[in-house]
């Protein structure tokens, strides 16, 4: 507890990077372009992880007059925007498929080079 | 004028320029008159300068031009500088009277061209440009002007931009001399941060109180230097300006023989107190030049285009000036410098005359002009014979500067060459009058509607071919203090520790002189008549003559130089891009292969899972950094 | 949270172009109803952003920090004026190409309001929370705008493209913001400098990472190299006049918040950070430009060479002082201006021809000599030629890195600056050198708009290329609120 980041915090943060790795995995591998967005969400799920973590146990918060409502905050924030990126990203994927009847990324490539 | 008021010089040619270029068409004659009108009053103007101007009296003028500064200090003072001095004297005169005889020239070789109001817009912002350049007292000035030059120049060049040789041309000589001014750019970045300044005065006086470290000195000189081979068409960059000849013959007189290919001899003229911290420098701008002055003069030797031969002779009297600067002879490089203007400008423009007259470049197809442009024959003889370096003419006078500087501070090997190629010069002087206008004609029909030029265009002829003969007298110490100047060229030139007051040598001006003969009369022998002995020597030693007609394969080398390397460098960004990230990292069933193989260029694969592993990638590798370096 | 008294009247700007925005949006709905012309919303969304612009100069030098959140000083002024030029110029030039090629107008001008407003925010965020939901404000726009060409098919994948790639950009962002949130205790700019001055050897591992996903998220916004690959794609798919938009607006507010972050916040970290944004520097300076010479798609060519000016901007990043700070403003002012007069000439000749390939460009000379000669000044300039802004803020930005002792990286600039020029000609060569296409050889005129948006602009090219003094001084004043030393 007394010197770097207390266990509980690391145990929370390797959730947090083994959820992220996980999303990052999933938005390379994926050929779908629903799919990709689901990787991503997992991201971003992972930063919010990291964010509370960060803002209920991290120890160097009383040293620099820390701010543990600012992480909270952040969190709403993300989960607000993660969901207007849903949106976003949904309609243009309806956009796609209306035109070219697919999401898959591996034949949405008519600009290349 | 005052010598402080010459930024007024540049100030004519801008607005004529920017009248011309917006109201050309509305102008009578688009704007001719305006144009010389404006650089004869720039040369009155620079004649009073020069005459109110004394050896000492250096004169300086600034002005602020952009400060930058962090809260209260200032860190950074750009001036707009002027700074005139002898060797700016020597420029300005060769600058202002070649310009204008050319400009009056133009009105008769350009006449009835499609864009002719336009053509003396470019040579106006060349003026300006060249000016600049001249009296500017800061390198950042001089570095703009340096570039507005080359603009004018690849404008010029690439004039008649229909030709696809002469677009070629353009692009050749700009990309060429480019190379070059990233050396300059580079090369004055490091003097100013060596030394705070990019006022040439600053930073020499700094180099002579030793401020700068020797190595640091030396790499930036050499850099500098680069700069001035590149502009000054010196070897290993010399390829553009024979190309260059695809512009306006009067444009090759004024841009490519008398003023801005010698901005490079001008530049390390300048900058000479710098490299005379450092020696090795020197020994580089002596060796440099050297060896541009013997290729070039041995290419001029098989040349059969008339402004070819004339470009190669530049390139290697430019070698000579190079000599001189390489030896510190600062003196002999800008008498040089000054004759060479007026006696390869008048040199040009007779070729032009001749180009005018046939519409014909090749020598082949030339021959027996005597008796039709008997007024083209007389200068432009004269003007190969100042050029051979007969005395009394200008190029006698100023050669013999350079090789009496040559033997006593070159090593005997250097002299002997420049010694040998000053032979090659009357040999190749000899040649293309031989072969141009003496003989019989060679094409008939070439021959038959050749026809003397215009007045217009045979006046400049003439009042050049008085400056290519009497130009050299400026050395003898009657004629210098006539003018004004007690100690003759050394106090015209360069006063100080490197000036000297000029003295005949007589073992090398009598040498000299002899050479120049023997050279002339090997002319005559191989190229009098019908030329049979020259064949034969072709005949003798084919490999030679190839290679010399060839230029040395210098230009193969640097096209496939080009070719492989650049190409190759980005083919090898490709094929990572293609094979590592695509196939290896993404595309293992190797189902692209077949499809984007073929495509070498080809980097982007479009799919957004193969972007977004680059960006993965990315992120590694950045992440290697940070840790590699923490 | 006390204390709410600010100094509201700050914000006025962006108020007039929020407001404008929806103004635009409601006029759209009852446009019919209303009988409104077909000029009426570029005519309001001009107004609107003349009157933001205006209402930036008139709080120079005044200050309010907003309780940490956005600070509106000369700083964010400096850009606010940039941005809502960029915005007056891409309406003024575009407006002929968007009711052409755009069905929704309306949509389309309130999203370049309200990224404006995005990016304004990024210039004035003293918080990663404010600098997040601005960035996100931009991006969401402009993956909208991207797709908003509807009978284009590329211009949606282009969107599709862009969305996924930005969010998967944004999560890495986020996390690095976590992490240094984390490291610091503080998501307030001048609160994390504290702690990191303080020393951060504890958080050494969580700190690096943080500060790598930082650069990634925010490399991608910028385009940096390896970071870049939608980039192109994206400027090509998109409507033309957002692909100014993007080349201007989005990059030059990117770099804003760079410049914020790096000289601020993590100034005490620099140790960890210099050697990363030296490297993904010299990849954007050189592969940008590399890539660059194999374009044949004008505005796949001006993607690459806007990475290309990226990298050298990144380099200002790295050897971050005063000096390199100022100059990295005026580059970008430069930049901007040069950039946008070359794309308002390629609207204008997209609009007269409907072609964006660069063999469709030769002879551009005989046909429009002076649209020729803007797009010659426009690439020189870009080339860094001089007398041209290109030259005068390259050459400010090149020396800011000489002189701060990373000479290697200056020279790499001046090399990679030399490649470039040969793309560059390669345009230029095509509008003097060849024929133009049988049948197109009859000269024509621009729009009034166009002669107004192309002919002010070069001018602004060649004013900075001779007289760039007063840019200096105003740069100077805006980089002074950063502080360095």
């Amino acid at each position: 507890m007394s010197d770097g980041l207390s266990v509980e915090l690391a145990h929370y943060l390797s959730v947090s990077g083994i959820i992220f790795g996980i999303g990052i995995a999933v938005a390379l591998s994926k050929r779908n372009a629903i799919a990709v967005l689901m990787g991503i969400e997992l991201m971003l799920n992972a930063v919010n992880l990291a964010f509370i973590a960060f803002a209920r146990l991290g120890g160097n918060f009383e040293a620099a007059g820390g701010d543990p409502l600012a992480g909270h905050v952040f969190v709403v924030f993300v989960l607000t925007v993660a969901a207007a990126e849903a949106a976003v990203a949904l309609a243009l994927a309806v956009l796609v498929y209306r035109r070219r009847e697919t999401v898959d990324l591996d034949r949405i490539t008519l600009m290349r080079w | 004028m005052d010598m402080e008021h010459v930024w007024l010089l540049p100030a004519i040619p801008v607005v004529i320029f920017a009248v011309i270029g917006l109201f050309g068409r509305l102008l009578p004659r688009g704007g001719d008159w305006l144009a010389i009108l404006g650089m004869g009053a720039v040369t009155v103007l620079a004649a009073l300068a020069i005459v109110d101007f004394q050896g000492d009296n250096i004169a300086v003028w600034s002005e602020e031009w952009m400060k930058i500064s962090d809260g209260s200090r200032v860190v950074e003072l750009i001036e707009i500088s002027t700074y005139v001095d002898s060797i700016t004297v020597v420029m300005l005169t060769a600058v202002t009277i070649v310009t204008l005889m050319v400009m009056v020239y133009s009105v008769g070789y350009m006449a009835g061209d499609s864009r002719y109001g336009w053509y003396f817009a470019l040579l106006s912002f060349f003026a300006a440009a060249m000016l600049t350049l001249v009296v500017s007292g800061n390198l950042l000035m001089l570095y703009l002007a340096w570039e507005g030059v080359g603009l004018a120049s690849y404008l010029l060049i690439g004039f008649w931009w229909e030709k696809q040789s002469a677009a070629e041309a353009a692009k050749k000589a700009f990309i060429t001399t480019r190379i070059g001014d990233v050396g300059l750019l580079i090369g004055i970045i490091l003097l100013w941060r060596g030394s705070g300044s990019f006022d040439i005065q600053e930073i020499i006086h700094h180099a002579e109180s030793g401020g700068f470290d020797q190595t640091y000195l030396t790499i930036t000189m050499l850099f500098l230097f680069a700069g001035a081979v590149g502009k000054s068409a010196q070897f290993p960059l010399h390829v553009w300006l024979p190309d260059a000849m695809e512009g306006p013959t009067p444009v090759s007189a004024l841009i490519h023989a008398a003023t801005m290919v010698v901005a490079g001899v001008y530049l390390v003229a300048r900058m000479l107190p710098v490299f005379d911290t450092v020696l090795i420098a020197r020994d580089v701008v002596l060796y440099t030049g050297l060896i541009t002055a013997v290729m070039a003069a041995s290419m001029a030797l098989v040349t059969s285009d008339i402004k070819r031969v004339l470009a190669y002779s530049t390139v290697s009297q430019l070698g000579f000036m190079f000599v001189a600067l390489g030896v510190g002879a600062v003196t002999a490089a800008m008498f040089h410098l000054l004759t060479h203007a007026f006696f390869k400008s008048l040199l040009f423009l007779g070729s032009g005359s001749v180009i005018h007259a046939t519409e014909e470049q090749e020598v082949e197809q030339l021959g027996g002009l005597r008796r039709k442009m008997p007024a083209t024959t007389i200068t432009f003889t004269i003007g190969a014979i100042a050029l051979a370096g007969i005395v009394p003419l200008a190029g006698f006078w100023s050669k013999d500067e350079i090789l009496v500087a040559a033997q006593e501070g070159a090593p005997a090997i250097a002299y002997i060459t420049l010694a040998a190629t000053a032979v090659l010069t009357a040999v190749y002087s000899t040649r293309l009058v031989l072969l141009t206008f003496w003989g019989e004609p060679k094409n008939r029909s070439v021959h038959e509607h050749a026809h003397e030029s215009p007045p217009v265009m045979v006046i400049p002829l003439l009042i050049l071919t008085a400056l290519a003969v009497v130009s050299g007298f400026v050395a003898l110490d009657g004629v210098g203090e006539a003018l004004g100047f007690a100690g003759g060229i050394g106090e015209v030139v360069y006063e100080g520790a490197h000036g000297h007051a000029y003295a005949l040598n007589e073992t090398v001006a009598i040498g000299a002189t002899i050479a120049s003969l023997f050279g002339i009369g090997l002319g005559f022998i191989y190229w009098w008549g019908c030329a049979a002995r020259a064949e034969a020597a072709r005949n003798w030693a084919p490999e030679l003559h190839a290679l010399l007609v060839n230029r040395y394969y210098i230009d193969h080398l640097y096209q496939a130089t080009i070719d492989r390397v650049i190409l190759g460098l980005s083919g090898v960004v490709g094929w990572f891009d293609r094979r590592v990230i695509n196939e290896t990292g993404v595309d293992g069933s190797a189902q692209g292969l077949g499809y984007f193989g073929l495509r070498l260029k080809f980097l982007q694969t479009g799919r957004i899972p193969n972007y977004a592993l680059a960006m993965a990638v990315g992120v590694i590798a950045i992440a290697l950094v940070a840790f590699g370096t923490n | 949270m006390s204390d709410l008294n600010f100094d509201y009247a700050l914000l006025i700007p962006e108020f007039i172009l929020v407001g404008t925005a929806i103004l635009i949006i409601m006029a759209d709905l009852f446009r019919k109803e209303l009988g409104l012309g077909r000029l009426v919303l570029p005519a309001i969304a001009a107004l609107g952003t003349i009157a933001a612009g205006a209402a930036s100069l008139a709080y120079i030098d005044d200050v309010d920090d907003f309780a940490n959140v956005i600070a509106i000083d000369n700083y964010t002024t400096f850009f606010r004026v940039l941005f809502t030029v960029v915005l007056l110029v891409v309406v003024v030039s575009g407006y002929e190409y968007v009711e052409r090629n755009i069905r929704h107008t309306g949509e389309f001008y309130a999203l370049l309001l309200l990224s404006t407003v995005g990016a304004i925010y990024m210039a004035g965020a003293r918080e990663l929370l404010t600098a997040y939901i601005s960035i996100e404000l931009l991006s969401f726009s402009l993956y909208v705008a991207v797709s908003l060409a509807k009978t284009n098919p590329r211009s949606a994948e282009a969107g599709l493209k862009y969305v996924l790639l930005g969010g998967v950009a944004s999560a890495m962002l986020l996390y690095g913001m976590s992490l240094i949130y984390g490291t610091a205790g503080s998501t307030q700019y001048s609160e994390i400098a504290a702690a990191f001055s303080g020393g951060t050897s504890e958080y050494g591992f969580a700190l690096l990472l943080g500060l790598v996903l930082l650069i990634a998220g925010l490399g991608f916004k910028a385009s940096a190299v390896p970071f870049h690959m939608w980039t192109p794609d994206a400027y090509e798919g998109a409507p033309l006049p957002i692909t100014a938009y993007l080349s201007a607006t989005s990059k030059a507010a990117t770099f804003a918040l760079l410049l914020r972050i790096f000289a601020g916040p993590l100034l005490p970290v620099i140790d960890q950070w210099q050697w990363m944004m030296a490297t993904i520097a010299v990849m954007t300076m050189v592969g940008g430009n590399l890539i660059a010479l194999q374009q044949t798609n004008i505005k796949r060519l001006l993607a690459y060479s806007s990475i290309g000016q990226v990298g050298y901007m990144l380099m200002a990043i790295t050897t971050i002082s005063d000096a390199s700070a100022s100059a990295l403003l005026v580059h970008v002012a430069g930049y901007l201006i040069t950039n946008l007069a070359v794309f308002s000439a390629v609207i204008a000749f997209h609009n007269r021809t409907g072609k964006e390939e660069l063999d469709d460009f030769a002879g551009l000379a005989e046909t429009n000599p002076y649209l020729a000669m803007v797009l010659t000044a426009g690439m020189f300039s870009l080339a860094g030629m001089p007398l041209l802004a290109g030259f005068v803020t390259k050459f400010i930005l090149f020396q800011a890195a000489a002189s701060g002792g990373y000479l290697w990286l200056a020279t790499v600039a001046v090399i990679a600056s030399t490649i470039s020029l040969y793309y560059y000609l390669q345009v230029i060569r095509r509008m003097y050198l060849l024929e133009p296409a049988r049948g197109e050889s009859g000269r024509w005129r621009l729009s009034p708009a166009g002669y107004i948006a192309t002919g002010t602009l070069t001018a602004g090219v060649f004013l900075v290329g001779i007289y760039a003094g007063p840019l200096f001084t105003v740069a100077d004043r805006a980089a002074r609120v950063l502080a360095l030393s």
